[in-house]
């Protein structure tokens, strides 16, 4: 078998067994993902080299399916499995109560198959496939207690953000198709740069959608109406992660004024979910948040033309991310909510889930050596030598910034103060995934080196001392700020309209949903006004018709009567039906028709 | 050899007679033998399948003289567009008796009923003479009204008369067009494979013929504005009557689109092909928004089969446009892969409409809300279905509409607008899913059952192959391919 297929397989095959044999769903699945952690591994090792992996498989005609192996995509296969891996553990403690298991644990295998077939993806429908079937396992995953209003509301309007940015995606793909006469999407990078720039702002469009980019960002803090592992998932290495990696993978094509959109994009969004993140008053809903402002930060260092620091940070914060949620998962338990005013003193009570939380958070902050400082300083260091690194280095210096004051933030909330703590059950599943994952988040900076060397040995490295004072500034600036200042102060003037997530005039549901819908009753209107039209065309010809008659009973000759009755027959259908009126117009279009025909058959032997 | 095109059409036929000519058969007997020959029709039809199709032209074609003075004869054969709606019907009959099985309302004449439609079907599909086109197109009104009119809801007769007027004076036009290909032919006869491989008019007459057709086949399929048929006819029709309504019969108007218009007239076709593409896109996004404002099931899933024929349009149209063939491959490809498509989907979707109609004798989504957990099985088949009419990949509209929006962005890049469509039905069907399967449950649903067996039976054919066309849809397109590869106009 092919080494690409390693790390599909497995969780596609767990997620069918699960849902065929409805026992042992855990089970299955963890051993779904374990496999496909292996066959990552197997697969990055094979392809470390340099060498590709490629496998065709039918499509749809001259456009095969097509997946590649390669060290980006084997490399990004790893991170989702390993991240897929300890969330599936953590999620056995978590869900160990929970009801509706087999869907549970066959919708997140499902979902990293569909991922691990994203990122290797090396034609852009399967490429689409993928990235639409994520959309859908997000939705039946943030709606899984369906049951509840808002989980309900959340999961559709994820899928919905989400699906109406992919048109974006749809777009740009028939568009490179046609440019390069493949789906393949190597063929399509290889034209460099060629690409117009209406290519690159749709693929803009539809990351700002996957990764949560301001303006449509406020699906990501709704959708923490899931159970907590699914967030810790969808934030770090998945869902969120598609926009990113999909701007990383489509780098090369991307022209300048493309990039300078998406580094606006990204600069505007760390800031701003940033400044959100600080106000926020529940610790699952502040995570959320902080996802939209760390893929803010990939999103600058891409538009500043060095996606090896963008892919770097999404590393980095695919292990970070995913341990504090998965911690948050764990206080959750222990409070019965994640609203700060319920997390009181939470960090006391559960002391191993907190020293992992701590210091992701750091990690997250960029304290070093924490893997987040060194990603954190490779896109500060990009943003410094960028074409527009006058406003692209202030907006992500802000967003480091902003990144230290809201988890120290969280930090100090988590720590002071006290609550009733229950007893957790599944504790030590817990306890594995967290760490699991802090340890990558602690120590991947040592991976950053061969990672470098493995993908492109030839990049330009933008480091410089400057960046790392600035970045390691920013950082300590950020955390003490966070610590000893409470927010309200901390964000003035600001703080209510952060509180509310800096919506703009009522936000998309406003300026997108309400018109939608107002066109839709419009067309609804439209459409009983068609049928009342009709209804009354075909009064109009009753009156044609008896007016017809009148003249017909005086002696017109037969072809005209076939027209009378076609026109009675519409006009009959503003009555009510008569017994014995359809038989009557059918006999006389089946009169009509051999009349024809017969004149036909005349017409022809006497040719 | 067995003449297997002719018997996979004339069955349907023979096994409503011997329904009628059984005397005082119980309900069990009538729906026993109705299956059966269903099911034998599909494996015939199967059987034709395999034979498969060759390149260009008609293949398993079998003729009998039947009015030779004026060059109408009995003509039937396949190609690669025809056949998949073949192997739609026999499929979509079968579970649509499957699914009548529980009907003890005069069940003879409504299984005659049907078996005589599924023959109209297949004839209307198959049929390779003017005349005998023309003659299933038409008989196949009857059937249909008469099941509207007999078994449909409370305002049925008059949505019945509607739809049979509506649509019976829409083909008018087809004959007077059908005529004109007749006597435009240097030698005239109904052949229609001649029609199609010389084109017998020209300039303003294939104009007119063109126009002629278009109207019948735009009443047929619905495009708007002539669509106003539609909804009042599902809203009042049975069940079993919506699914083979919206699943075979308006497949009739895109298959002559294709077969007629676009084969026939192909000049006259690239000429109007800009008109025809605008109403295809105002069809696909009119249709998308009316459905979003319906909070009645059927309505709703009604006005989808307008945004879905739309698009069906739209990849004719940009086959007529375009002069790169493998631009015209794709195009027609996406538009034949989304009639056999949108047949299976819908004809599911119609199922569990009628079946949440049977159960709660409401199809308002308001009164509903948290169905997944009282009839989960029945849930989860409304949420594939529903994902899969929202063009998911993996299910069977993805690689129809991929290809025709496809198309469309390399011949009239503006027409691409018509890809909004996508993300209004996803609102459409989202919403839909919110309000009657997501949510609390309401206590008065709770004792609701989930599906049983009969019904099982009906609805699982159309979503494994629903699953199968989207995950492997070259099963299908490598017979549809075959011949839009080989289309010469």
């Amino acid at each position: 078998m092919n080494a690409v297929l390693l790390p599909i397989l497995p969780p596609l095959i767990a997620a069918l067994a699960v849902l065929m044999l409805r026992r042992w769903p855990p089970a299955l699945a963890l051993a779904g993902a374990t496999l496909s952690l292996t066959g990552s591994l197997w697969l990055l090792a094979r392809v470390a080299g340099g060498q590709t992996e490629t496998l065709l498989m039918p499509g749809l005609p001259d456009m095969p399916l097509r997946l590649v192996g390669v060290p980006l995509t084997a490399l990004l296969a790893v991170a989702v499995a390993t991240v897929g891996t300890f969330v599936l553990i953590h999620a056995v403690g978590y869900m160990k109560r929970e009801s509706g298991q087999a869907r549970f644990y066959a919708v997140m295998s499902l979902f990293l198959a569909a991922m691990q077939s994203l990122v290797l993806a090396g034609d852009w429908i399967l490429l689409l496939a993928a990235w639409e079937l994520i959309g859908l396992c997000s939705y039946l995953l943030i709606g899984f207690w369906f049951q509840r209003p808002e989980a309900a509301n959340a999961a559709t309007r994820a899928f919905l953000y989400t699906r109406s940015a992919d048109l974006g995606l749809y777009v740009a793909i028939f568009m490179l198709i046609g440019s390069a006469g493949t789906s393949e999407i190597a063929a399509s990078l290889e034209g460099g740069g060629s690409a117009s720039i209406a290519v690159g702002l749709l693929l803009l469009l539809a990351a700002m959608g996957k990764s949560a980019q301001v303006p449509l960002q406020d699906w990501l803090m709704r959708a923490m109406a899931g159970p907590t592992p699914v967030s810790a998932l969808l934030h770090s290495a998945t869902l969120v992660a598609a926009g990113a990696i999909l701007l990383i993978r489509s780098a090369p094509l991307l022209a300048s004024e493309a990039l300078f959109a998406i580094g606006l994009v990204g600069g505007i969004t760390t800031v701003a979910a940033g400044v959100v993140a600080l106000a926020e008053r529940d610790l699952k809903r502040l995570l959320a948040a902080s996802t939209a402002s760390q893929y803010g930060l990939m999103l600058i260092a891409l538009g500043a033309g060095v996606p090896l620091a963008a892919l770097l940070h999404l590393l980095a914060h695919a292990a970070i991310k995913s341990s504090l949620f998965l911690a948050a998962g764990d206080f959750q338990h222990a409070r019965g909510d994640t609203a700060f005013d319920r997390l009181k003193g939470v960090g006391r009570a559960r002391p191993w889930a907190f020293a992992g939380f701590a210091l992701a958070a750091l990690a997250l902050a960029g304290i070093p050596p924490l893997s987040g400082f060194f990603s954190k300083d490779a896109v500060i260091a990009a943003a410094l030598s960028a074409q527009g690194a006058v406003w692209l280095a202030p907006l992500a210096l802000a967003g480091t910034l902003l990144t230290g004051a809201y988890m120290a933030r969280a930090l100090r909330l988590l720590w002071q103060g006290s609550g009733d703590t229950r007893p957790v059950a599944g504790s030590v599943w817990m306890r594995v995934g967290i760490w699991g994952l802090v340890v990558p988040a602690a120590g991947l900076g040592l991976a950053f080196a061969p990672i470098k060397a493995a993908l492109d040995p030839s990049a330009p490295e933008a480091v410089g001392t400057g960046a790392i004072m600035l970045g390691l500034f920013a950082a300590i600036g950020g955390l003490a700020l966070g610590w000893l200042v409470p927010a309200q102060r901390l964000l003035g003037p600001v703080y209510r309209w952060a509180e509310s997530g800096l919506v703009v005039a009522g936000g998309l549901t406003a300026w997108i949903g309400r018109p939608a819908m107002a066109v839709a009753r419009g067309g609804e209107r439209l459409e009983q006004r068609l049928y009342l039209a009709v209804l009354g065309f075909g009064r109009a010809n009753l009156a044609v018709a008896h007016w017809v008659r009148v003249w017909g009973e005086r002696g017109i000759d037969g072809l005209i009567f076939a027209l009378v009755a076609a026109v009675r027959a519409l006009g009959a259908r503003a009555r009510t039906l008569q017994s014995g009126l359809i038989h009557h117009s059918l006999a006389i279009s089946a009169v009509a028709t051999a009349v024809i025909l017969v004149i036909l058959f005349l017409a022809s032997i006497s040719f | 050899m067995l003449p297997l095109v002719s018997l996979t059409l004339f069955l349907p036929l023979v096994g409503a007679v011997l329904i009628l000519c059984l005397p005082k058969p119980t309900a069990r007997t009538v729906h026993g033998i109705a299956i059966a020959t269903a099911a034998l029709t599909l494996v015939s039809a199967l059987a034709v399948w395999l034979q498969g199709v060759s390149g260009a032209g008609f293949s398993q074609v079998e003729e009998l003289q039947w009015m030779p003075a004026i060059g109408a004869a009995y003509r039937v054969g396949v190609d690669g567009i025809s056949l998949p709606l073949v192997l739609l019907s026999a499929v979509l009959f079968l579970v649509a008796l499957i699914y009548a099985s529980s009907l003890r309302d005069r069940p003879r004449a409504y299984v005659a009923l049907i078996l005589l439609l599924e023959t109209t079907a297949i004839g209307t599909f198959t049929a390779l003479d003017g005349i005998l086109f023309y003659v299933f197109f038409e008989v196949s009104l009857v059937s249909m009204y008469f099941m509207i009119a007999g078994w449909g809801h409370e305002d049925r007769q008059r949505a019945a008369l509607m739809f049979f007027i509506y649509t019976l004076l829409g083909s008018l036009p087809l004959l007077l067009a059908i005529l004109g290909l007749y006597l435009g032919s240097p030698d005239p006869t109904f052949d229609m494979r001649a029609w199609i491989a010389n084109p017998p008019l020209q300039g303003a007459a294939a104009m007119w013929a063109l126009i002629a057709m278009l109207i019948t086949f735009a009443v047929k399929i619905p495009a708007i504005p002539v669509h106003t048929w539609l909804p009042a006819a599902h809203v009042q029709a049975p069940t079993v009557g919506s699914v083979i309504l919206a699943g075979i019969m308006l497949k009739f108007g895109t298959y002559g689109l294709v077969r007629f218009a676009l084969q026939m007239t192909p000049d006259a076709f690239r000429e109007a092909g800009v008109v025809v593409l605008i109403f295809g896109v105002v069809s696909a996004i009119y249709g998308a928004f009316a459905a979003l404002a319906q909070t009645d099931l059927k309505r709703l899933v009604a006005y989808t089969s307008v945004n879905h024929m739309g698009y069906v349009i739209v990849g004719v149209a940009v086959a007529a446009l375009t002069l790169d063939p493998t631009i015209r491959a794709t195009a027609l490809d996406g538009a034949v892969l989304q009639m056999f498509s949108h047949g299976l989907v819908t004809g599911a979707l119609f199922l569990l409409v009628g079946m949440i109609q049977e159960r709660a004798h409401t199809r308002e989504m308001g009164e509903f809300g948290g169905l997944l957990k009282t009839v989960p099985l029945l849930g989860w088949s409304f949420v594939l279905a529903a994902f899969a009419s929202l063009g998911l990949p993996g299910l069977a509209h993805f690689p129809a509409e991929f290809q025709i929006f496809l198309a469309t962005l390399g011949t009239a890049p503006v027409a691409v607008v018509v890809i909004l469509g996508i993300a209004i039905i996803a609102g459409t069907f989202l919403k839909a899913l919110r309000e009657t399967f997501l949510g609390e449950t309401q206590e008065r649903w709770s004792k609701m059952p989930d599906l049983s067996a009969r019904e099982l039976c009906a609805l699982a054919p159309l979503l494994v192959l629903t699953v199968a066309t989207g995950v492997a849809p070259s099963w299908v397109l490598d017979i549809i391919h075959r011949t839009t590869s080989a289309l010469v106009l």
